[in-house]
């Protein structure tokens, strides 16, 4: 009766699997605030200036956040590794840890490039997301519209598409946060929040003005000047 | 569970579990062979790679098998016009099958609300050998082509959410989805994935000039005589058994009404200015009008368009054309000859690429 011995060790197996893995069900919420002139940012309804004294509204706000890393630990699985922060939809990503203390988070702002190049994606890198370039293939990484009066475009508007993946266009890059001591208790969430500050989207490394960039929708010279700003813009909120 | 189990144990050994034991084998294996009954999977559809042809540069079918299933379900999207925002336009009002897919007479296609295309249709055929889709490459891979006809506002004029819906709300689409992946929910991944392995599966291999390639026919004398033109003046670009390179070549057109720059768009490169995707010259005869927007109406004023590239005139052209091309008129008509020998009758009949029969 070899088979039943077999079995019953199987089953036994299962059963401390199953219970290990209730071990492993704590949650890093990260939340993601996003302001301007100090201000929380409200899509359409409210204005900004940025530090050129240029007037602006956003419609649009959303933006590739992959490839997170939370003290060495990856997460392979594509609905845990790759998500779009959009701020008519979700500013959140919640991640499974096990418990313990973790003091370090590593994040792409964008989508590594052999994502832009295996043909179709699914989840948040599904083209019907709207952060798809269906002419020249790749990803929008961070897509900010709205409008300004310093705007000379058609109809004031402000239209940044920033993304790129070839010919020495790449922009997507990694971002690490010192996140404290965040202490993660068996089978509970605790949350982290990174503040994104759109003040240093037009002034950090380079100063982009809406008056001479209104449009920026191509991989290349504008996009990456751009992109170098990201990385300030990012920044954990203290406790 | 684990009592039953346990139960078992303690009731060891007698011949009665043994029998038990026997018939629930029994009935387990029954279960999975009915179980694989029910849930049928896919019947594969490999690509058949024409002999002596070279391997594709890299599998479009890599993380997309294709299977009957799925090609089925591509072909009916592929012939499928209510999935554009009027309700008219389908993939294949612009690649039709007598054009070997491409737009049959006409320079631009017709998209929704009765816009243009700015740029000539291309054939459709050998998709799996090539490395870029587009005049300009812009598309790196076959499975996310489609997202440019659906979604732009002069061809399909749709938003892929709404393609979705229409294909959801459509019991027999459900059932084709659920044949060719399992699941009966029509997503991005598999209507791009079905729709690649219908057009990635257009195989164009049976012209006079592949029957003479494998002993099976002769070149009459002028288009002999047109072969050896052929080689002495084309095959560099237009390199056998593909009739292309891959590669993108200033050929001497200007720039157009619109201003179109070609491969430049998509490297940014102004050394990419004007260059444009070497096209197949199998078919050439059906696929009218030529070049990147369709400004070359024959065979004839192709040729004449080479003849009358100058290096010294227009330095900004391909290095190819250093050495001029001439021909003289009779060469020219051999030559034509040779390349009416590359329309392969077989792939602007051939049923299965054919239109489906209609399910809405």
């Amino acid at each position: 009766m070899k088979i039943f011995r077999t079995l019953f060790f199987v089953t036994v197996i299962f059963i401390t699997a199953v219970n290990i893995s209730f071990g492993q069900n704590s949650t890093l919420k990260i939340n993601f605030e996003h302001y301007a002139n100090g201000k929380k940012i409200v899509l359409s309804d409210s204005s900004y200036n940025n530090i050129f004294g240029e007037q602006y509204f956003i419609k649009k706000l959303r933006y590739y956040v992959s490839n997170l890393k939370v003290n060495g630990q990856a997460f392979t699985e594509d609905s845990l590794n790759y998500h779009l922060i959009d701020l008519a939809k979700s500013t959140s990503i919640k991640l499974p840890l096990t418990a313990g203390k973790y003091n370090k988070l590593v994040f792409m702002l964008g989508v590594d490039s052999s994502r832009n190049c295996s043909g179709i994606q699914q989840g948040a890198l599904d083209p019907a997301k709207d952060m798809f370039w269906t002419w020249n293939t790749g990803y929008v990484v961070f897509k900010l519209e709205g409008t300004s009066s310093s705007s000379n475009a058609d109809r004031n508007r402000i239209e940044h598409h920033v993304g790129g993946y070839r010919f020495g266009n790449n922009i997507s890059q990694f971002i690490t946060f010192n996140i404290g001591e965040v202490v993660l208790k068996p089978d509970s969430i605790s949350e982290i929040t990174i503040n994104v500050n759109l003040d240093r989207y037009w002034d950090s490394v380079n100063t982009i003005r809406i008056s001479e960039d209104p449009i920026c929708t191509l991989p290349g010279t504008l996009a990456k000047k751009i992109a170098a700003n990201f990385p300030a813009m990012f920044t954990v909120k203290p406790e | 569970m684990l009592q039953i189990f346990l139960q078992c144990l303690q009731l060891n050994p007698s011949k009665f579990i043994s029998i038990k034991l026997f018939t629930t084998i029994l009935f387990t294996f029954l279960f999975v062979f009915l179980c694989s009954l029910a849930i049928q999977k896919p019947t594969p559809l490999p690509l058949q790679i024409p002999k002596g042809w070279p391997k594709p540069p890299s599998d479009i079918f890599k993380n997309n098998k294709p299977t009957v299933e799925g090609f089925a379900l591509g072909r009916q999207l592929f012939y499928d016009g209510n999935l554009s925002s009027d309700g008219n336009i389908s993939c294949e009002s612009c690649h039709q099958q007598f054009a070997s897919f491409a737009t049959f007479d006409h320079d631009l296609s017709h998209g929704v609300n009765n816009t243009f295309s700015t740029r000539n249709a291309p054939a459709l055929f050998n998709l799996a050998w090539m490395e870029g889709y587009h005049w300009d490459g812009g598309i790196n891979h076959i499975e996310v082509q489609p997202v440019h006809p659906f979604t732009s506002p002069n061809e399909m004029g749709e938003t892929i959410e709404n393609v979705l819906a229409k294909l959801n709300s459509n019991a027999e689409y459900r059932s084709m989805f659920k044949a060719a992946f399992g699941d009966e929910e029509a997503t991005s991944e598999r209507l791009m994935k079905s729709l690649a392995q219908f057009t990635g599966s257009i195989v164009s291999s049976n012209s006079k000039y592949d029957k003479v390639m494998r002993g099976e026919d002769e070149f009459n004398n002028i288009e002999k005589k047109g072969y050896e033109l052929f080689k002495q003046n084309c095959s560099s670009c237009h390199k056998e058994p593909l009739f292309t390179d891959n590669s993108y070549r200033n050929n001497g057109m200007p720039l157009n009404r619109f201003n179109d720059v070609g491969r430049m768009l998509v490297t940014g490169r102004s050394s990419d200015s004007l260059k444009f995707k070497v096209p197949s010259l199998r078919n050439i005869q059906v696929s009218y009008p030529y070049m990147h927007d369709g400004s070359i109406f024959s065979v004839p004023q192709v040729v004449d368009h080479y003849l009358g590239l100058s290096f010294e005139n227009n330095p900004f052209i391909d290095t190819v054309f250093k050495r001029k091309i001439e021909l003289t008129p009779r060469q020219k008509n051999e030559l034509i000859y040779f390349l009416y020998a590359l329309t392969d009758s077989t792939l602007l009949k051939d049923e299965r690429f054919g239109p489906p029969k209609r399910i809405f």
